[in-house]
Parts: structure tokens; C-alpha cells; sequence
């Protein structure tokens, strides 16, 4: 019982969903050029249907999302970041996942909990998701905010594609989403990733060693394992979507200077000389 | 759809669900009610439901909204008024799904006739009357098994509203529709929704083979009707009571 592919082609090219079926034609880096070109990217800011009520033309702010497993350095980055751009003069807004006001405390206690079966949970997900969107995120764009995702919907389409939920699905449900203007995705490998997380919290949490996927029993396996796959949809996910792929396994600061640099050609920051402050200097290293 | 405008007005579901032979991989049975507030239809599959207990049959009956699971966000949501057509409908997708993959299916694979007092049918015409894209709907919702059997109690507007105006000293928020701004006046507001909610029903009877009822017909004569239709199209000694037979002549 799909009947969103056969109707997919009642819809006009232009608003045709991307994400469920790779655009035909239309160069996908059109949606990254510099601002300016805007007017004729209109339709292509979201990636089907678009959201009921959004005027895309008051839109002048920038989506930049940072995807990444955990241990992958992405909290530490969007910290700088933050701050080069405000001292670049930008003004930044956050969003991340189960962040919203809406059902972030409420996803929190269904996970404690464990009772939650995966379409319940894929669901609250993108409501948080939808929350920050229309509530957050929509209104900084339209104040020309720069947003920066920690996390966005690969995290959640890949997460629900691993337990097995159909793609077709998950990005049927996300095809009102924004087109983000850079996607940067930190790649490290599992054994990592766990290292940097063993070390932060000396232990590893339950969801993102997927312990309700029955993987192993050993909790090192079983991380290696679901990062593994996620990994894995990351790597067909960052093709589709045109991520940029930064070696998440570089020094923070190398990190942050290749990131930096496309965020600055992106804005039209001439100068990308950045030297964090004293407070943020304990994550540079 | 190449221009960007908001399908507030959207009363259209376009998407012909093309008889679309329903896969049955349970033994259970499906039986749902739709219509809008005031059609009548809680009140006959109250009536059905007593029946099929009295004599002992295997069924299960479930309802829209009543899974705690997202009950403390659809309060916030509401109380404070956060919510926008489309985390409105995702909201009540995830509980829905709740529902659905704890209660329903298990209850489907294990052989129980279950009853639901509204179904996805209600988001399809509810959401869309919001402005919720009908192809976007019908794809967060394509999880849910294909009823056996929908019926689809019709009153006209007038009748539906007038009872539940009646009954009710206050409108709440989002029942009235008042998100969509369309009048400041509650009761007004609350027509309107419900016009068009009717209006996205009335276009899903055939795509979705519903079975229509008229919701004006005295309550005992409708009830006949709809068990005569359940006895025809459910085989309803697969649900009965194992030991005796005795009475089940009786029934219809």
C-alpha cells in the first residue's frame, strides 16, 4: 500500500521528490550555488512537496547541517563554528535533534523507556524534527540567520532505514523538508568513533550501540556493527544528497578549517583566519 | 504544482488507492467506523461491539487518541496552541503507529476481529482539510493494514453540527478548526471545518470502497443494517466463541 510512487508523476518536475527518486536532469548543485541565484532555486529548496505555508523568496539566511555519528566530532565543531561566525558577524541559530519545545522531553522518556516500537518512534522523531523546522529554523531563515543543524534528516532517515523501515517511506515523509545549502558529513570509522566516546562518557549508550537491533551481546561488537551499517547508509545517502565528506579522524582544527573555508566561500567571507577564544580553546585540541 | 501555494483549500484526496487488493497475512478482521462529529458512528459500533460481546466473541476494540504514549505532547501542543498542520498530523501518525504496531497487528496475527473507532481515514480528511498535502498523507500512513470492512456514517451537515454544538458548551481550539483562521467565531469556524472535512470523506468512497451509512436513519433500524452487512462480509464463526454454538443462529 504505497500509492505515493504512481502519484509521484502527477506531480511537475520541478517539485518532483528528490530524495525518493534522484532527480533526472536537474543538477543538484544548483541548490548550493551562492546566494543571489535564489529566485530560480525557489522550487528546489525542498526536495518534494513543499511545506503548506512557506514563502520561499523571504527566505535569506543559509541551512548549513553537520552530519556525523557520535564520536564524530560534530558538537565540537558547530561550538566553533558558532563562534567564527559571530565574530564574523553573523548572527546563528541551532537546531538538533529532540530539541524541540513540542516532544523533545517526550522522546526522551519513550527511549528510556523501551517500549516504543520503530514506525511510533521514527514518527516522534520527525515531529520533533517538523517542530524546529516551522518554528525554529523557518523564522531565523527568514530573518537571514545562518542555521546550523547538529544533525538533520539523514540521521533520522538512516536510523529507521537500518531497522529495516522502507526509504521510500522515510523520504516520503521528509520530502517537505529544506534543502540544506551545505550538508558536511564527518566520516570516522566505528572503532573511532567508539574510542571518542568511550573516553567522554565511559560507556556507550544504548541507542547508539543499536542494542534494541539484537546485533551482539557484547556492547563493543554491537556498536561496530550499527555504525557500521549506518556508515554504510551514509555512504549512499551522501551520494544522492551531494554531501561534503570531511575526514572526521583529522585534528579539530584541520577539521574546522576545511569545513570553514566552504562555509566562507558559501557566505562570502573573504578573510577565514580564525583563532578561537580562551573558552573554546580546552576543544580545540 | 509548480507554483509554491499552500493547498490550504485542498478538499481533493487525487490519489485513487486503486483497489489495490488488500494483502491479508493475519487471520484477524478489520472492522473501522468513519464519519464526522456527530455522524453517529461511535454510537453504532458501541452497539456492535455490545452485540459481538454478549456472545462471546474474540474482538477488540480500539480508538483514536487513546494511546498515553504521546498524550502529555498532543496536551502541550493543544493547551499552548504549537502545533501546525503538519506536527499536528504527525503527532497523531505517531500515536496511530503506537497503536497500530502494539495493539492492532498483534491482535490482527492473533486472530481477534478488531474494532476501531475512526482510522487513517480520518487523518486523510481531517489533515487535508488543515491544508496537509493528500499524497503526503497517504504515505505516512501506508503502514496501517487495509480495513475489511469501513463504514462511512454520512448526516448532512446541518444534523451532525447541531449535535454536537448541542451537546458540547465549548469548542475546543483544534476541533473547531480555529488554526485555520477561517472565522473568529467558534461555532462557525467548526461548520466550516467539518464541511470540508466532509467533503474529503465523500471523495474517498469509492477509491477506498467505503461502505456508506445514513446517518439519519433511527439508531436500532441503522444497527440492523450494519450487523446484516458484517455478517455478509466477515466470517464471523471464525471469531466465535469456541465451545458452544448454540445461540449464534440467533444473531442478525
Amino acid at each position: 500500500m504505497t500509492p505515493s510512487d504512481k502519484n509521484r508523476s502527477e506531480q511537475s518536475a520541478a517539485t518532483q521528490g528528490e530524495i525518493a527518486a534522484p532527480s533526472n536532469g536537474r543538477p543538484r548543485k544548483k541548490a548550493k550555488k551562492k546566494k543571489g541565484t535564489a529566485a530560480s532555486d525557489v522550487t528546489s529548496r525542498f526536495y518534494g512537496i513543499p511545506l503548506p505555508g512557506v514563502n520561499l523568496e523571504e527566505l535569506s539566511g543559509s541551512l548549513i547541517v553537520l552530519e556525523g555519528s557520535d564520536g564524530s566530532g560534530r558538537s565540537t565543531q558547530i561550538a566553533l563554528l558558532t563562534e567564527w561566525l559571530e565574530s564574523e558577524g553573523f548572527a546563528v541559530q541551532t537546531m538538533g535533534l529532540r530539541r524541540s519545545f513540542l516532544v523533545g522531553e517526550d522522546i526522551d522518556s519513550l527511549m528510556a523507556e523501551n517500549a516504543v516500537t520503530r514506525t511510533t518512534l521514527a514518527l516522534m522523531y520527525s515531529t520533533d524534527f517538523f517542530d524546529q523546522l516551522e518554528r525554529r529554523i523557518l523564522p531565523a531563515l527568514r530573518s537571514g540567520l545562518v542555521v546550523l543543524a547538529d544533525r538533520y534528516i539523514f540521521t533520522l532517515i538512516a536510523r529507521s532505514a537500518v531497522r529495516g523501515m522502507s526509504r521510500d517511506y522515510l523520504h516520503g515523509i521528509y520530502e517537505m523538508a529544506l534543502r540544506p545549502d551545505l550538508t558536511f558529513w564527518l566520516n570516522v570509522k566505528p572503532e573511532i568513533a567508539f574510542d571518542r566516546e568511550f573516553k567522554k562518557a565511559h560507556t556507550i549508550s544504548y541507542w547508539e550501540s543499536g542494542r534494541d537491533m539484537s546485533l551482539s551481546n557484547d556492547l563493543f561488537q554491537s556498536f561496530i556493527r550499527y555504525q557500521s551499517m549506518m556508515k554504510k547508509e551514509f555512504e549512499y545517502l551522501s551520494k544522492r544528497h551531494g554531501f561534503v565528506e570531511v575526514d572526521g579522524e583529522g585534528s579539530v582544527s584541520e577539521v574546522n578549517r576545511v569545513i570553514r573555508k566552504r562555509i566562507a566561500a558559501h557566505l562570502g567571507i573573504q578573510r577565514t583566519h580564525y583563532q578561537p577564544s580562551h573558552a573554546l580553546m580546552q576543544v580545540w585540541r | 504544482m509548480a507554483t509554491v501555494t499552500p493547498d490550504i483549500l485542498a478538499t481533493s484526496s487525487p490519489e485513487p488507492e486503486k483497489a489495490a487488493a488488500p494483502k491479508r497475512a493475519y487471520p484477524g478482521a478489520l472492522v473501522v467506523v468513519e464519519g464526522i462529529d456527530g455522524s453517529g458512528k461511535s454510537t453504532q459500533l458501541y452497539l456492535l461491539k455490545r452485540w459481538l460481546e454478549i456472545h462471546g466473541y474474540r474482538i477488540h476494540f480500539t480508538e483514536w487518541n487513546s494511546s498515553p504514549l504521546v498524550k502529555s505532547a498532543t496536551r502541550r501542543g493543544k493547551q499552548r496552541r504549537l502545533l501546525t498542520p503538519t506536527t499536528f498530523s504527525l503527532l497523531h501518525a505517531a500515536d496511530f503507529a503506537d497503536r497500530c504496531e502494539r495493539q492492532i497487528m498483534p491482535l490482527l496475527h492473533g486472530g481477534y476481529l478488531v474494532l476501531a473507532d475512526r482510522y487513517i481515514y480520518t487523518a486523510f480528511a481531517r489533515d487535508a482539510a488543515r491544508g496537509c498535502s493528500p499524497r503526503w498523507l497517504r504515505n505516512l500512513y501506508s503502514f496501517a493494514p487495509t480495513p475489511d470492512i469501513t463504514f462511512y456514517f454520512r448526516a448532512p451537515l446541518d444534523v451532525a453540527v447541531n449535535r454536537i454544538v448541542a451537546g458540547r458548551p465549548k469548542l475546543k481550539y483544534y476541533e473547531a478548526g480555529m488554526d485555520l483562521g477561517i472565522s473568529l467565531d467558534r461555532s462557525e469556524s467548526f461548520r466550516i471545518f467539518q464541511e470540508r472535512i466532509l467533503a474529503n470523506y465523500d471523495q474517498m468512497i469509492e477509491t477506498d470502497h467505503f461502505v456508506l451509512m445514513d446517518g439519519t436513519v433511527r439508531v436500532n433500524k441503522l444497527q440492523k443494517l450494519m450487523r446484516q452487512i458484517v455478517g455478509e462480509k466477515i466470517q464471523l464463526a471464525k471469531f466465535a466463541p469456541k465451545k458452544s454454538r448454540r445461540r449464534n443462529d440467533a444473531i442478525g
